[in-house]
């Protein structure tokens, strides 16, 4: 590990209206770490990560990729981020194979170099067939999947991706939980936002706790779990405030 | 179930309203506009009212076509328009269509449209009270027959393009619709002026209305007519007929809606195969130079291609940009007796519009620009592969054009003018396109979504940027178009200045704005996404 932070946001805010999504963020993650930020619906998670990656222009704040400013550099710094956005659609005109030779070329790799890293990824990715079928016909977790392979094709440092395991049936999850540990093995750093605690908690080394724009907890994953398991302090963290009733009803 | 599903629509509405204020002053200005025209339904009453039945049922007959027509078009035209009550929503609730319905009737019925047409049909049928208090309470129940036929329509016109849009395969549809409906009214303008207003008011009009007149589209307003001239029998026969259609438009809609319940929008199936078509794409483009043809442009290039084979809203607007020329010669030239020369408009008209149209270039791809913004400072390849697309097949098609208006008028010698001045015209106003698409971008359909809709929230800003593109493509044409006319018009020598400096500023138009827009592109790529999204 370098002592350079992977990813290294300053008072990251952005506002909507009276709603302050990511209200000055501030949050450093080490370089060759599994990340997990975690939160409740509308936290903030997705803003933020969207303002890290060169997506979302901030209202205010900072974003360092690996040491390089991505908004005043952003030629420097993109070219280090792998980015899996959810909820975000793609070109879907065009096959698995090509959309992933078209993310290469955005990236500027030399054909030959795409051909061997696509026919690489569909392998790994298990897409097989559906790399020659249109990405307007893919299913939900197919998608996803070939949305990772191309935030995986130019060898990014660091890769920031929105609820990756969303719709993935549990082979194909398997198949991205490996990619992604090696991925952190050979000295990358992986970003996830993730509802599944179980999941941050089997994969992510450290992790942050999100909630209403603001960063509640973050750092060593057994440090912010402080001796109890991750929901337990997820739930504390953020307040359960939800009133208890037993739905009697129900038992009829 | 009705005042159920009333509530709900009047609940959403009021939320909405809540939540996008902007949604208030549009319905604020439609029940004004509205209320403007109270008067002139008063004044039509009693003019009407005071003719004889003759006239009146011309105009009665004219009134409602046009009103049902308008019914079926305007909701195809208009999406995203408010989809409270889409049946799809009531699919996880487990209603029959059958309970679902008196409820959808009624809550169509209580829309600002609906009250307004239904004050209309009341009001033309209130007239007929002067021939008897018996018509005029059949001309009542002829209005709410009328009503419901609008209504219904409307269902099931919407409901019938949206299944069709669904359908990645239509480009045939799109295009034979397109086709269609400009060829219908090009045949109407030229008819008109060939012959003359009047004399298509007199006899093709009359000859129309009294089609009309027979048809089921009306005759629930034209049976009063039947009855005040004592003809109870053919009132009852033009009465039953709407009723029947009014039925059958009915049972369409109740079978779009159980057919909504039980069908989600899904992505269609069927594997399409093919080679990878991107990944060495562009090194043979006459358009892409250098480092492009292999590196991010030819890719973007080869996505671009794609749209403009096979996306409905491209084949829409490449049909609307050769239709618009090309009705020009073929109906107004004949038309209005014009020199042939006027044909010379035409290259320039399918330049400018093609150039113009691309004016929200980039937003056409809202689903595809995170992928551009994530790689890096993309901008400069991504406007020169996405206008490559656009040149590749408008320039040998825009010099075809002028080379064949010179063949058509015979006068050979102002073919360099006019094939110059043309390819400025394109260069010019892609270069303006090119610039706006990246300032003043706004809202459009989906991918897959109905080509002919608008985004209902981007009237505003989709105003801006079209008319900063026309005024910035209008001050510029001149410089290209006015040697060109001299040639035509004066001296067959200005043509080498025609060519020579429309080619030279076209070029330059076209490659200034790329680069501009190109970094203008990269400087602004985190508020592009928002606002195309």
């Amino acid at each position: 590990m370098t002592d350079v932070p992977a990813m290294a946001l300053r008072g990251l805010t952005k506002v909507y209206g009276s709603l302050r999504a990511a209200d000055a963020i501030d949050l450093d993650i080490p370089a060759g770490s599994f990340y997990g930020v975690v939160g409740p619906n509308g936290a903030g998670k997705t803003t933020t990560l969207s303002m890290a990656t060169g997506l979302l222009r901030p209202d205010a704040g900072t974003a360092h990729i690996l040491g390089i400013d991505l908004w005043q550099q952003p030629d420097a710094a993109k070219p280090l981020l792998g980015v899996l956005p959810d909820g975000l659609r793609t070109f879907d005109r065009l096959t698995g194979a090509e959309l992933i030779s078209y993310a290469g070329r955005l990236r500027g790799l030399a054909p030959e170099v795409i051909e061997t890293r696509r026919d690489d990824l569909i392998a790994t990715l298990d897409l097989g067939m559906a790399s020659r079928t249109l990405v307007m016909d893919y299913s939900a977790g197919m998608a996803k999947k070939i949305a990772l392979a191309c935030a995986l094709v130019h060898a990014p440092r660091v890769l920031v991706l929105d609820e990756p395991f969303e719709a993935v049936d549990p082979v194909s999850a398997a198949g991205i939980r490996r990619i992604l540990i090696d991925f952190v093995d050979g000295g990358g750093t992986v970003v996830m936002s993730s509802h599944v605690m179980a999941l941050v908690e089997r994969l992510c080394t450290h992790v942050a706790v999100v909630g209403a724009g603001k960063v509640l907890s973050a750092g060593d994953i057994d440090a912010v779990r402080g001796g109890m398991d991750l929901e337990q302090r997820f739930v504390e963290l953020v307040g359960d405030e939800r009133q208890h009733r037993d739905l009697t009803w129900l038992r009829t | 179930m009705v005042a159920h599903i009333v509530g709900l629509r009047l609940t959403s509405m009021r939320h909405l309203i809540i939540r996008e204020w902007w949604r208030l002053l549009v319905l604020i200005a439609a029940g004004l506009w509205m209320v403007t025209l109270l008067p002139a339904i008063q004044w039509a009453r009693s003019a009407l009212a005071g003719t004889d039945s003759d006239n009146r049922l011309t105009a009665v007959v004219a009134v409602g076509a046009v009103v049902v027509v308008g019914w079926a078009i305007v909701p195809v035209l208009v999406a995203g328009g408010d989809d409270t009550l889409d049946p799809r929503r009531f699919a996880t609730f487990g209603v029959s269509a059958t309970r679902l319905m008196p409820g959808l009737v009624v809550a169509a019925i209580v829309t600002l449209p609906a009250l307004f047409f239904a004050y209309l049909w009341v009001s033309l049928a209130a007239s007929w009270f002067a021939e008897g208090v018996w018509v005029g309470l059949f001309a009542l129940a002829g209005a709410v027959v009328q009503l419901l036929t609008c209504i219904a329509v409307a269902k099931v016109s919407a409901s019938w393009a949206a299944r069709v849009f669904a359908n990645r395969r239509t480009r045939a549809v799109t295009l034979a619709v397109t086709v269609l409906v400009l060829g219908g009214f090009a045949y109407v303008v030229w008819r008109a002026l060939h012959r003359g207003l009047e004399a298509l008011f007199e006899t093709d009009f009359n000859v129309l209305i009294d089609a009309i007149a027979r048809t089921p589209l009306v005759s629930a307003l034209t049976a009063p007519g039947a009855a005040a001239s004592g003809d109870w029998g053919r009132a009852a026969w033009l009465m039953g007929l709407a009723v029947a259609w009014a039925g059958v438009l009915v049972i369409a809609w109740h079978q779009t809606v159980a057919h909504a319940l039980v069908t989600p929008l899904y992505r269609s199936a069927g594997a399409r195969t093919r080679p990878d078509a991107v990944v060495r794409a562009g090194v043979r483009v006459p358009f892409l130079t250098g480092s492009d043809r292999t590196g991010p442009a030819g890719a973007v290039y080869a996505r671009v291609v794609r749209s403009w084979r096979t996306d409905p809203r491209y084949l829409t607007s490449l049909t609307g940009v050769i239709l618009l020329p090309a009705a020009f010669v073929a109906v107004v030239i004949p038309a209005f007796d014009l020199d042939p020369r006027w044909a010379f408009a035409a290259p320039f008209v399918l330049a400018t519009s093609v150039g113009w149209g691309r004016h929200n270039d980039i937003a056409y791809d809202s689903s595809a620009l995170w992928l551009d913004v994530v790689a890096g400072k993309r901008g400069g390849a991504v406007m020169r592969g996405r206008f490559a697309a656009v040149l590749v097949w408008s320039l040998p098609l825009v010099v075809l054009v002028a080379v064949a208006c010179a063949a058509w008028t015979e006068h050979w010698e102002l073919a360099p003018a006019v094939v110059g001045a043309a390819v400025g015209a394109l260069g010019t106003s892609l270069g303006v396109a090119a610039l706006t698409s990246v300032l003043l971008p706004y809202r459009t359909p989906a991918p897959g979504e109905n080509p002919f809709g608008a985004e209902a929230g981007s009237v505003g800003a989709g105003l801006v940027g079209q008319l900063v593109s026309s005024l910035a493509t209008l001050v510029l044409l001149p410089f290209v178009i006015v040697p060109c006319v001299l040639a035509v018009l004066v001296d067959a020598r200005w043509g080498i200045v025609a060519a020579v400096g429309g080619v030279a500023l076209g070029v330059a138009a076209y490659l200034y704005g790329l680069t501009v827009a190109g970094r203008l592109y990269d400087s602004r790529s985190g508020r592009l996404l928002a606002a195309v999204r």
